[in-house]
């Protein structure tokens, strides 16, 4: 049923059509809302779950910890510092494979404190093991938070669900709400291939040697690269029980396009408007929406960009002393396929700066009229008044 | 690279169905917690050494009789004290810090009237008669508590009181309004229930004491101070003496005053006084020599008169009473000139001295006039007292050798003259005396000092039944040492006062007994400072599960108790601490 939903409810519900039975979590703008409608679905009814009130978001993972180690279906939300609070206990839950689910809500980290749209929170969490997942509207999330619960579970990873701060966690848009029926068939009881249980007394994720470590790690990674494969197989399953699919990445006219610009989040949506003006005007333009960052689909990305002559990166996050992070990946993707394209690095919108589609269009007529990127990542929208007075 | 199966990916993680319990993790430590149960600073404070931690915690759990039994170990009367005494343990509450002191008192009330009400007999396990025989003089709260102490002791008690009922001071000195006397009655009939005769209309006289000397094995003198101190004025003569206004007021209260009734004195005799005055319709004012801070009467009770218009003259000293010549029946029949004193800038160990300001005089014109300056021993005890023999002097009494042992307590050799200290100069004289007979008047001191309930000087019955073991470390808590984020504010209780309006037409009682829920809860504001009151915090903290419950007793198992310090420090109360490892 289509209902009219903030973006941060997409996840409350999904996680209540989910039967989620342990949630913990601890405010923080602009994460606040999907926790606080859980917390009134436990109190209601509507939800049979354990609402864990915890003193820190450290604590909030380490709740989740527990009750996944125990066999539950667990679940919190959290952005930007609180989520760098959690960092420590994110490897845990990788390293110990339970399939947490996390939706995060991307928001700047201070100072100058701010708590607007900023995806370097999520990226700098990167190499914590968990699967994450960008979402781009309000039916995404509300689809990728159910989806992944099947992804977690299936591969015993965490999945962080990742969502823009305030452009769609507090914008209102029309969601198509499954019915609790059709999602217990996508979505059975957890199974739990990891339980603590009293009558059988266990120690686990103890001390391990050197000479188990690696093959831990070669496990996880193992993992990783079967969370690709069974992405596919449950988006397959998802549609064909609800009638949609996001994909992975999602490329749009990039079969003949010289230039394609590479957009993640709701800015996709913008850029989505952008290609179509300049395709009316003649442009071979492409798009490639990237969904999936870890696992990051170098193959599929390889296959919808090997061909074009640039490829135009938008990065809403960046990495002191290198560049935009999707940027890296995608150049660190494509630098073994011969020929590949040249890859046009673009920081916007940190911070929560509007990325308007004047800001897709310049980047747009910067790598169409540059034959090769000039530095390691183009910043656009800086304002001269500023930067000037600092160079002679 | 191989592709995956359709099959699970086997999961690779660290598992092992091993116990850990052969890693003994006690080798680690270098300091090991203990259960080490520490002084309260209430119970410090109480010139009974009650252990007030522990009665408020079986107060708090509903465990109403074993809280009063808890009391009545140490002091035989629980509702007196929890109406008269000025509570000296609720001025050194640790909670105070917080928000405000446990009302002790009223707890203590309220337990002794639960009792009273559901007619508890405390079970005391009296020690088998020994033979001996002790005379007591005097039926106050020193002679009884001294009977009552002994008679748990093993010795035969009769006390000897010269007036019709017994209670001395608590009989006839202290207002019905602030001690009921079905109370007391109820609390003495304890105490005569134990098998101790009290002798009323039998004063000590010389024959009598003669009797005492040939037929008793020792003597304890709580009589008092029953012999008023007259003004030593010109007309002194015409004032009336106050404790014995007292004492008749106990007899009939129904009479009606009229005018002006000056009562010289600052003790609590005088402000009980003025305050029965009052009731019976006369006018009240109290002339005292020094200031109102400097005054000797309880700072509530004070407080109390002057709600119930009871004025207070300060800096004034009574110089001649005069009758006033009039034919006017409803005239003042005395005029009082008074001299106007003030402050010298010389200190009295640490009292302001006050000296005549001058020749400045005032003359009042007053109906009545009544002394309350002090008492003092009946004759006939002070020449025991000043004969040099063998004694020993305690902070409470004293013990002589004479004929037979003669031991003073109560208003004689307590150092401050309240009810309670009265009953710990009984009990001080119950352990000396013992102590006496079972070795000798030199081990009397030693064996004191080891019942002292902290630094003392209060005394445990307790311990001395227990051979001098302390089930508590003497040391005293402070506020400091309380782990303070394991309790929230909360208001203290306050009783249901009658109305100062109300109050002073009758001789009612003016304080209610909390009701029981109001008294729970109350209860459970105590930090329960030192005392283990199976919280479980130290259990649900050790990361090693190294506290171990059996039988409600609390111990650590060693094996593998690493001396991490987690139950000390987490423990809200103090009970536990951390020790050096000696390996």
């Amino acid at each position: 049923m289509k209902k009219v939903l903030e973006g941060s409810h997409a996840v409350s519900e999904a996680a209540r059509l989910a039967r989620v039975q342990v949630i913990a979590a601890y405010p923080i703008t602009p994460q606040t809302h999907i926790v606080e409608a859980l917390s009134e679905y436990c109190s209601n009814g509507s939800l049979n779950a354990r609402f864990i009130n915890v003193e820190s978001e450290h604590s909030a993972m380490a709740a989740v910890i527990g009750a996944s180690s125990g066999g539950v279906r667990a679940f919190t939300a959290s952005s930007s510092h609180g989520l760098a609070y959690m960092h420590e206990l994110l490897h845990w839950a990788s390293g110990a494979r339970l399939p947490v689910v996390m939706a995060e809500v991307n928001r700047a980290l201070g100072p100058g404190w701010n708590i607007w749209m900023d995806q370097t929170d999520s990226l700098a969490q990167r190499d914590t093991g968990w699967i994450q997942l960008y979402c781009e509207d309000g039916q995404d999330v509300l689809d990728t938070t159910l989806l992944a619960f099947r992804l977690a579970e299936a591969v015993n990873l965490p999945v962080m669900v990742v969502l823009d701060a305030f452009y769609l966690s507090h914008t209102f848009e029309p969601v198509d709400v499954p019915d609790q029926e059709q999602v217990d068939r996508f979505l059975p009881p957890l199974s739990p291939r990891i339980r603590l249980n009293t009558d059988d007394p266990c120690a686990i994720n103890q001390l391990v040697a050197p000479s188990a470590y690696m093959e831990m790690r070669f496990n996880i990674q193992v993992a990783m690269e079967e969370a690709l494969q069974r992405f596919s197989q449950f988006e397959s399953e998802f549609e064909a029980t609800f009638g949609r699919n996001h994909g992975p990445v999602e490329a749009i006219q990039c079969e003949d396009a010289d230039i394609i610009l590479v957009t993640t989040g709701t800015v996709t949506s913008t850029c989505r408007q952008v290609i179509a003006e300049l395709r009316s005007r003649g442009e071979k333009v492409g798009l490639l929406k990237i969904k999936m960052f870890r696992p990051f689909p170098t193959a599929l990305i390889g296959r919808h960009l090997g061909h074009s002559q640039k490829v135009a990166v938008v990065d809403r996050n960046f990495s002191f002393g290198a560049g935009g992070i999707f940027a890296q990946e995608i150049r660190a993707a494509l630098c073994n396929q011969m020929p590949h394209p040249l890859i046009y690095s673009y920081v916007v919108g940190l911070g929560g700066r509007d990325i308007t589609p004047d800001t897709l269009k310049e980047i747009y007529d910067v790598t169409k009229s540059k034959t090769t990127p000039d530095q390691e990542s183009t910043w656009i929208g800086l304002n001269p008044e500023i930067i000037e007075t600092w160079f002679n | 690279m191989k592709t995956l199966s359709t099959a699970e990916l086997p999961l690779f993680i660290p598992r092992s169905n091993t116990s850990t319990a052969v890693n003994k993790t006690g080798s680690w430590r270098f300091f090991r917690p203990k259960y080490d149960e520490k002084t309260a600073p209430c119970s410090a404070a109480c010139p009974v050494g009650q252990d007030i931690p522990r009665i408020e915690m079986l107060a708090s759990w509903g465990l109403l009789k074993s809280a009063w039994h808890k009391i009545v170990l140490e002091n035989p009367f629980p509702s007196v004290c929890g109406r008269v005494c000025f509570h000296p343990c609720e001025r050194k509450c640790n909670r105070a810090n917080l928000d405000e002191p446990i009302a002790i008192h009223n707890l203590e009330r309220f337990l002794g009237d639960t009792a009273i009400s559901k007619r508890r007999k405390p079970d005391l396990s009296l020690k088998p008669t020994n033979g001996k025989k002790i005379a007591i003089a005097g039926s106050g709260p020193a002679g009884l508590a001294a009977a009552y102490f002994l008679r748990r002791l093993g010795y035969s008690c009769d006390v000897y009181e010269s007036r019709s009922e017994p209670g001395g001071l608590l009989r006839w000195g202290i207002p019905i309004y602030r001690l009921p006397r079905q109370v007391l009655k109820n609390e003495i009939k304890r105490i005569e229930d134990l098998g101790v005769t009290i002798q009323c209309k039998t004063p000590v006289t010389k024959d009598v004491l003669e009797k005492i000397y040939s037929q008793y094995d020792a003597l304890f003198i709580g009589c008092g101070y029953g012999r008023p101190i007259s003004m030593q004025i010109d007309g002194g003569n015409l004032a009336h003496d106050g404790l014995k206004f007292l004492r008749n007021v106990q007899q009939d209260n129904t009479s009606t005053l009229t005018g002006t009734a000056a009562i010289v004195g600052g003790g609590n005799t005088a402000i009980d006084v003025a305050r029965s005055l009052a009731r019976l319709g006369a006018t009240p004012l109290v002339v005292y020599r020094r200031r109102i801070q400097d005054m000797p009467a309880f700072t509530p009770e004070i407080e109390m008169a002057i709600k119930e218009g009871v004025t207070i003259k300060e800096l004034v000293s009574p110089i001649r009473i005069q009758k006033n010549r009039t034919d006017d029946s409803d005239a003042p029949r005395y005029i009082l000139t008074l001299q106007k004193m003030k402050v010298s800038k010389k200190e009295i160990s640490g009292r302001a001295r006050v000296i005549p300001d001058g020749e400045k005089t005032e003359v009042i014109h007053v109906r009545r006039i009544f002394s309350a300056i002090g008492a003092e021993a009946q004759a006939i005890w002070q020449m025991s007292t000043t004969k040099q023999r063998r004694s020993v002097v305690l902070s409470h009494c004293q013990i002589i050798d004479h004929k037979i042992p003669l031991l003073f307590g109560g208003d004689l050799t307590a150092p401050v003259k309240s009810v309670t200290d009265a009953i710990a100069s009984g009990k001080q004289a119950a352990i000396a005396l013992d102590t006496y007979f079972e070795s000798s008047l030199d081990a009397v001191e030693e064996r004191i000092a080891a019942c002292q309930v902290g630094s003392g000087p209060a005394l445990s019955m307790q311990t001395y039944l227990d051979n001098g073991h302390q089930i508590k470390n003497a040391r005293v808590v402070t506020y400091d040492e309380i782990n303070i984020d394991y309790f929230q504010t909360e208001p203290r209780v306050i009783p249901t006062l009658l109305d100062a309006k109300k109050r002073i037409r009758s001789f009612a009682e003016i304080e209610t007994t909390l009701a029981n829920n109001a008294a729970k809860q109350e209860a459970r504001r105590c930090f329960n400072c030192g005392s283990c009151n199976a919280c479980d915090y130290c259990r649900l903290y050790c990361p090693e599960m190294a506290v171990i419950v059996e039988k409600a007793e609390r111990r650590i198992n060693m094996d593998y108790c690493k001396g991490c310090g987690v139950c000390a420090t987490e423990c809200p109360r103090n009970a536990m601490a951390m020790e050096e490892e000696i390996k």
